[in-house]
């Protein structure tokens, strides 16, 4: 049969977002495929070029509104590397807590777009409503309910509000319940199993050397973590282990191993939050006013020319991280370039050519698998 | 627990690295240190500077003898105002990770307190200078790692560095009709704010004009 290259995007139920694949087909068998990314560029990285380092905390929020939270520390844990910050512990068993939180709610966000993609709608309004309990959480946090602009250089905007950690237990304890009714209802549909095992299957070496990080290699059973390999924050204070998933083929994971990785992954979350409200120093019931020097230290506003810093961040999706160079504008109050390492923008080509051999049906399945978001991708 | 690679064996590994880099490579010109994190645990890591000649056969050994296997980032910076040797930077953000194919069934879970030699995750940076030109290039290492690809296309993209022996390049995040030359991070292309810190100079925008005020109408 001749081969065409059909275009699936930027508006498609697959994509997630605005993007678009062109995708080369023979009958029905994926041949080759394109990514094309780019339609929500907003020049972030420019524009930070001309903000101060607390004026970023915000753009660094709206890279992706599903992950606000972990975006933002990203940013700020490489913002301190540069200006050479000391954090207090209070604050940093603070911002475990956050952005654990948000893990959940991300994962959450994911599991309810990828289910209606391979034909089970109900999971779609269960994980929205539990995904909400979390998000009160952090809008208790930060103020508003997406976009929290909670980190600080150098700490945290606030403290734990009043009764933070009762009501925190509580929704834990209601969604830990409630997630062993998904794994039911998922891991019996005969639906959900055919469409995701043995589909879209990705070796863990192949995923190393393409820059592939985050849930989608651990779902290839590599414990690799950069909570665990380049700890920061107080997750070695922590009881815990990365999840990782036993790979079902030797041709490396599937749909269904990125599928169990998350699950486990917010169970994990929630056993991290409830062991750091039970560890935070001072305690989770009391409250410092913002600016204590509990929750927040000082912090150097400039940062000299030829200075430069970098961290690598856990997002829910991957590595991410950003490098800032010192010595912009205003005598150093600006950086002179911030770059940004999205998982996703590295993701997504891999991912692309992973559907190659696969059926047009598969491609929602194995592309909603590796829980793609575009905000961050393109920036 | 078991999570936590001591700082001691964090060092010793990031030692063994640069000692294992500046003997094969110091001769090229090629410097290795080990410097350590200003910030949280403080971390050690390797910080290399490359002539960018030398950059491809680093990059190599690094690869398939350093077992540095990820390529976390790649990206450039634009210095105008450098002076002559400093026109542009290349810098590469690169891992070593523990990582095997896996058998399936089998999930290979590291033992943090065991990990030795190669095993020891470890990061890496790389920097290239290049001095003052209007047409800068570095060799492109995508035919090493893969993860590299993507990252030397947003950096020609945004900032105008060209990769020699890269396939394939072309504009990722701006527009595909893009005027040729046009690279939005370079120095030379300003933002509104740039340079008028409008949000504490003119809060009440009452210094804000019309953009055609001294043309004619």
């Amino acid at each position: 049969m001749a081969q065409m290259w059909i275009t699936m995007g930027p508006q498609h139920p697959m994509t997630h977002g605005l993007w678009t694949l062109r995708v080369k087909v023979d009958g029905e068998t994926v041949v080759d495929t394109e990514p094309e990314l780019g339609y929500i560029h907003r020049g972030v990285e420019k524009i930070c070029e001309a903000r101060d380092f607390t004026q970023i905390t915000p753009y660094c929020d709206r890279l992706c509104y599903v992950s606000a939270m972990t975006w933002a520390h990203s940013y700020i844990y490489s913002a301190e590397n540069l200006l050479e910050v000391e954090v207090p512990e209070r604050a940093e068993y603070i911002r475990l807590i956050a952005t654990e939180i948000q893990r959940v709610t991300s994962h959450l966000m994911w599991l309810g777009a990828y289910s209606p993609d391979i034909g089970n709608l109900t999971i779609f309004t269960w994980c929205l409503r539990d995904r909400e309990m979390f998000i009160d959480l952090m809008q208790e946090l930060g103020g508003s309910r997406l976009h929290y602009n909670f980190p600080r250089v150098g700490g945290v905007k606030r403290d734990l509000p009043v009764g933070f950690a009762q009501r925190c237990r509580a929704k834990i304890a209601l969604f830990l319940g409630r997630l062993k009714e998904y794994e039911m209802l998922l891991d019996e549909s005969t639906v959900f199993l055919v469409r995701t095992q043995g589909v879209g299957l990705a070796s863990a070496e192949a995923m190393v050397n393409a820059g592939v990080t985050g849930p989608n290699l651990r779902a290839a059973g590599v414990n690799y973590d950069v909570r665990w390999a380049h700890p920061y924050s107080v997750y070695d204070e922590l009881d815990w282990m990365p999840s990782v998933e036993k790979p079902s083929s030797v041709k490396g994971a599937d749909c269904y191993d990125r599928y169990r990785v998350r699950m486990e992954e917010m169970v994990v979350a929630c056993e991290m939050v409830l062991e750091a409200l039970e560890k935070i120093p001072g305690g989770a019931d009391s409250h410092y006013s913002p600016g204590d020097a509990m929750i927040q230290s000082k912090a150097p506003l400039r940062a000299p020319a030829g200075s430069s810093g970098f961290h690598h961040y856990e997002d829910c999706r991957g590595e991410s991280m950003f490098y800032l160079q010192g010595g912009g504008e205003g005598r150093g109050k600006h950086p002179y370039r911030v770059s940004i390492r999205s998982p996703m923008f590295i993701t997504i080509p891999f991912v692309a050519k992973t559907m190659i051999g696969y059926k047009i049906a598969d491609i929602p399945a194995i592309m909603g698998s590796f829980d793609p978001c575009i905000g961050e991708t393109d920036r | 627990m078991g999570m936590k690679i001591s700082s001691q064996v964090n060092v010793a590994a990031a030692e063994v690295a640069v000692e294992a880099i500046n003997a094969r490579f110091s001769s090229a010109g090629v410097e290795a240190t080990s410097v350590q994190h200003a910030s949280g645990h403080k971390r050690t890591y390797v910080s290399i500077t490359c002539p960018p000649a030398h950059w491809l056969a680093l990059a190599k050994w690094m690869r398939f003898d350093g077992g540095v296997n990820h390529c976390s980032m790649i990206t450039g910076v634009h210095h105008p105002d450098g002076g002559p040797d400093k026109g542009w930077e290349v810098i590469a953000h690169l891992m070593r990770m523990p990582v095997v194919d896996q058998k399936p069934g089998k999930a290979l879970v590291h033992d943090a307190a065991k990990l030795s030699g190669k095993d020891v995750p470890m990061e890496y940076e790389v920097m290239l200078t290049l001095p003052q030109t209007d047409d800068p290039v570095v060799p492109s290492v995508q035919s090493i790692w893969v993860g590299a690809d993507w990252n030397e296309k947003e950096t020609w993209d945004l900032v105008g560095i060209n990769f020699e022996g890269h396939e394939y390049m072309m504009r990722v995040l701006n527009p595909h009709d893009s005027p040729q030359g046009f690279h939005p991070l370079q120095k030379q292309h300003h933002l509104r704010y740039h340079g008028h810190n409008e949000m504490y100079d003119d809060a009440q925008g009452f210094m804000r004009l019309p953009v055609d005020v001294d043309k004619v109408k």
